[in-house]
């Protein structure tokens, strides 16, 4: 089944001089998916994510989740959608400062009017699997960034979205933290099956995805699939980066 | 967690942030609660239409309007700091309604624990204010009683504020564009610009407007001077003129001429490059610039506050310098020539002064009223009746020839070099018979204040002359060294004599003038120094607001700079320096303006109330240097929390 399809996404900023961040990009994400995306800066990739976030509209072109299209959606109708159906992990967290981890986990459940009980419960699962139980009465700045995403993580999980959306959800953490969370990932896709679509910079963590799609200059550059071996795919990952040009050695160097 | 308990988490636990908010809230609804409580007395209320309950209502009034914008601009600063977390949560599916709803919960919690302390310490300090405002006017004593009416109208209103503030949350936020909110409040850095055609009129604003408020007393220096201040005293509206060129000149003080004085500073080379100069000043070109309406509005408010203060202050104080000027004489009585008890109303006055103890001087007058055919009134006083007078008065005795006059003013607050009504060269009586040339003018009132109009002294030859008498009066003023005991006195001689009766007789008495002016200067020093106290407390949150607004951009530069090696040391230097301009420069400004608009008052009440003025910008330049102090020193703490880390 098509979670997410994309028709001849086209993105184009400015009114004088116009400048296309995306141009013709299709794509579709099947149920279950792990999917990456990445390219170098300024190839689109967060404007990609965006457009798919639904808070971006594309200049031209369909975006379909789960055959519907977000964008015609009114606003509350739209709001409703992403609270529903998406789940969202950043880069920098974003966790509300003045309530607790556990908190910022419900917060989801807490926008949708469920009931106490409801909250209660899904947050006990959610944190017996990120192994987060021990922090959910600590305020955001009693925690590690390593903590704090797999809260983030949980928040994006807990009402068991159509669609996990992670921008660069590794690029604030330590190399530890970003292996664990990248493994937190890996596991929930394989247990829940919640597709998820993730842009990275980092070729460790796209070596955890499916299949890993790259952008060059907002065109559809490359594609390549996971086979057996995570290492093998590693290797592949950084073979088609130092392809992509010039950008090679700045990648490589982030990855070390 | 539910909606309800996220909105009160929000609030409860960012304490840190709403404090000031809060306490500036609670300060004003308990000070509209006080004046409420006063207006709704059962006593006061039963006077209704008088000018207390006026100078009360407006005040209710401005503060509802001051509390109005306070808490507008108020909630946009903290919402503009929220943009980030509003974007999040609209990325996790929050509907513009619940926003909406949240930032409304989130008022209404903040609102409402306002109201109740703000009510509550209303009602613990009503009796204390029901005391002041009791002695202030003379009433006895208001006793307490149970303000429902005020608790009502306060809630009402506030609850109102509150909830049309809420109302115009979704034009301060825009919700529309999630990525915007997402990214904050962080600006690209642009170059800062300046016009200077901006700040040249900036310049000229000020002056015009200094000038103009300057212009009563730079008359009479040269002839040329002598004409731009007339042309200006000719303008209409002079007053909002002024105020306007000097409020805008203000704002392009802060937009413009600020940014043109920091770049003058960045191209002293030797200045700019030594050591932590060139950081705090390239920053504060920013600050400024971001910041501009906020410090407008800081000045202004706070120049409203002084002028306040000042004003009512140098009312009280020069309340009894009036009064004199006004009644030169303790009691002046003035009888038609034709009234019949005349005799036996001056002996009853006289027995009742001498009964009571008083010394007094006797001065007795007659005047004349002629109406000329063109409906001219003109009132004539003969020259020894004038100097009798003038020696109780201590002024220069005169003599005039039989064919010229001394005029001589009716009101206090005469202009003898502008006066139109004194500057007539010649004098026609007796319907032009006689034809008087004009001597001079008398510097002062010698009767009180209004008392007979267009006054003219000739000489007693001339005066026996007169044939044209529409009405003749005596008039005696007694001259009572104790006056001030009077009141007593005066107030069982209007059981027995009334206000006077018309065509019969008339009396007017110092202290009453003085009780009444007292009582109403008194009431505008009460209400001037709450307003001056919520203006200024007001204009104070709104930097604390700006810097707790500017920390979350700042903290990252300070971070970035004490890697590069800044010390602690200097960094407390940069930050010390930057708020203390924050916090000085619109003191400053505003005590100029201040001082200004006091020149425009002085000229108004012809006594020097420069001494009270520098009083007033004393204790506020205290009240600033404590707040600086305490502000800088959690800033500067918190500062320290992050450079540790």
């Amino acid at each position: 089944m098509e979670i997410l399809k994309l028709n001849h996404i086209f993105k184009i900023y400015g009114d004088k001089v116009q400048h296309s961040a995306l141009q013709d990009i299709n794509l579709t994400i099947e149920k279950g998916e792990f999917v990456g995306i990445m390219g170098p800066s300024g190839s689109g990739k967060t404007t990609l994510l965006n457009v798919i976030s639904t808070i971006d509209p594309p200049s031209s072109g369909e975006v379909l989740l789960n055959g519907e299209n977000p964008y015609k959606l009114d606003n509350s109708k739209l709001a409703l959608f992403r609270r529903r159906k998406l789940g969202f992990v950043f880069q920098d967290f974003n966790l509300i400062d003045t309530l607790t981890i556990g908190e910022n986990i419900v917060l989801p459940l807490t926008l949708d009017g469920q009931k106490v009980s409801t909250m209660d419960r899904k947050l006990k699962e959610v944190a017996a699997r990120l192994n987060i139980e021990n922090i959910l009465k600590k305020r955001t700045y009693e925690v590690s960034g390593g903590q704090a995403q797999r809260a983030a993580i949980a928040r994006a999980i807990i009402h068991s979205p159509l669609l996990l959306l992670a921008d660069e959800p590794t690029g604030n953490l330590d190399s530890k933290a970003a292996k664990d969370v990248m493994e937190l990932f890996e596991e929930i896709n394989r247990e829940t099956g919640v597709t998820t679509l993730m842009v990275t910079h980092d070729a460790k963590s796209a070596s955890y995805c499916h299949r890993v799609i790259f952008i060059k200059d907002g065109q559809f550059f490359n594609e390549i699939h996971r086979g057996d071996s995570r290492r093998k795919f590693y290797q592949q990952i950084l073979d088609v980066l130092s392809l992509l040009g010039g950008e090679a050695n700045d990648l490589s160097a982030i990855c070390l | 967690m539910t909606f309800q308990q996220f909105a009160f988490n929000n609030v409860k636990r960012n304490k840190r942030v709403y404090l000031a908010y809060f306490l500036s809230s609670v300060f004003t609804i308990m000070v509209f609660f006080s004046f409420a409580v006063n207006l709704f007395h059962p006593v006061i209320a039963s006077k209704s239409g008088g000018a207390i309950e006026i100078i009360m209502g407006q005040t209710e009034v401005a503060i509802l309007v001051f509390s109005f914008f306070f808490v507008l601009i108020s909630v946009n600063a903290f919402l503009k700091v929220r943009s980030k977390e509003f974007g999040v949560l609209m990325m996790l599916g929050m509907s513009q309604k619940q926003l909406r709803r949240l930032i409304f919960l989130e008022n209404m919690i903040i609102g409402c624990l306002a109201i109740i302390v703000g009510i509550t310490i209303g009602l613990v300090f009503s009796k204390f204010f029901l005391m002041l405002l009791s002695s202030i006017l003379s009433y006895g004593s208001l006793s307490f009683y149970f303000p429902y009416k005020a608790i009502l109208l306060t809630t009402a209103f506030f609850i109102l504020i509150f909830l049309s503030i809420s109302a115009l949350t979704p034009f301060i936020i825009r919700t529309s564009n999630i990525i915007t909110l997402l990214k904050g409040a962080k600006r690209p850095n642009r170059e800062i610009k300046f016009s200077l055609i901006q700040s040249i009129a900036g310049v000229l604003l000020f002056g015009l407007g200094y000038f103009m408020a300057l212009s009563p007393q730079l008359y009479d220096i040269s002839p040329l001077l002598d004409k731009i201040v007339l042309f200006f005293e000719n303008i209409q509206y002079a007053e909002a003129i002024l105020t306007t060129s000097v409020v805008i000149g203000t704002y392009l003080f802060y937009s413009q001429l600020s940014i043109l004085l920091l770049n003058r500073l960045k191209r002293n080379r030797s200045f700019y490059l030594h050591k932590t100069n060139m950081l705090w000043v390239s920053d504060l070109i920013y600050r400024i610039r971001d910041n501009t309406r906020m410090l407008f509005l800081v000045t202004i408010l706070s120049a409203v506050a002084f002028i306040a203060v000042t004003g009512v202050y140098a009312l009280s104080s020069v309340v009894k310098d009036e009064s004199l000027k006004d009644n030169p004489f303790a009691l002046t009585y003035t009888s038609y020539s034709s009234y019949v008890n005349e005799q036996e109303q001056i002996n009853r006055i006289e027995e009742m002064l001498e009964s009571h103890g008083f010394q007094y001087e006797k001065y007795k007058s007659e005047v004349i009223k002629q109406v000329s055919d063109d409906k001219r009134v003109t009132h004539i006083i003969k020259q020894s009746d004038y100097n009798n007078r003038a020696s109780a008065l201590g002024l220069e005795q005169v003599v005039l020839d039989k064919d010229q006059a001394l005029l001589v003013p009716v009101y206090v607050r005469f202009d003898p070099k502008r006066d139109k009504t004194l500057s007539q060269k010649n004098v026609a009586l007796d319907n032009g018979e006689i034809n008087l040339e004009v001597a001079g003018v008398a510097p002062r009132v010698i009767f009180y204040s209004g008392l007979f109009p267009n006054l003219v002294v000739v000489s007693d030859e001339t005066y026996k002359k007169l044939t044209s008498i529409q009405e003749k009066y005596y008039s005696y003023s007694y001259d009572i060294p104790d006056w001030l005991n009077t009141l007593e006195v005066t107030e069982k001689l209007r059981e027995e004599l009334g206000v006077g009766e018309h065509g019969k007789y008339f009396w007017s008495t110092r202290i009453e003038g003085y009780i009444l002016e007292n009582q109403n200067k008194k009431l505008f020093l009460y209400v001037g120094f709450f307003l001056g106290a919520i203006f200024f407390l007001g204009a104070s949150s709104f930097l604390y607001f700006r810097l707790y607004t500017d920390l979350n951009q700042e903290k990252n530069k300070y971070i970035g700079i004490s890697k590069l090696g800044f010390s602690f040391k200097e960094m407390k230097k940069v930050a010390s320096v930057q708020i203390a301009v924050l916090f000085f420069v619109p003191y400053i400004l505003a005590s100029i303006h201040t001082y200004f608009a006091i020149n425009v008052l002085q000229t108004v009440l012809y006594s020097s109330v420069i001494k009270q003025f520098l009083v007033v910008i004393g204790v506020f330049l205290i009240l600033n240097i404590i707040y600086y102090f305490s502000v800088r020193s959690r800033y500067i703490n918190y500062l320290k929390r992050l450079i540790v880390q």
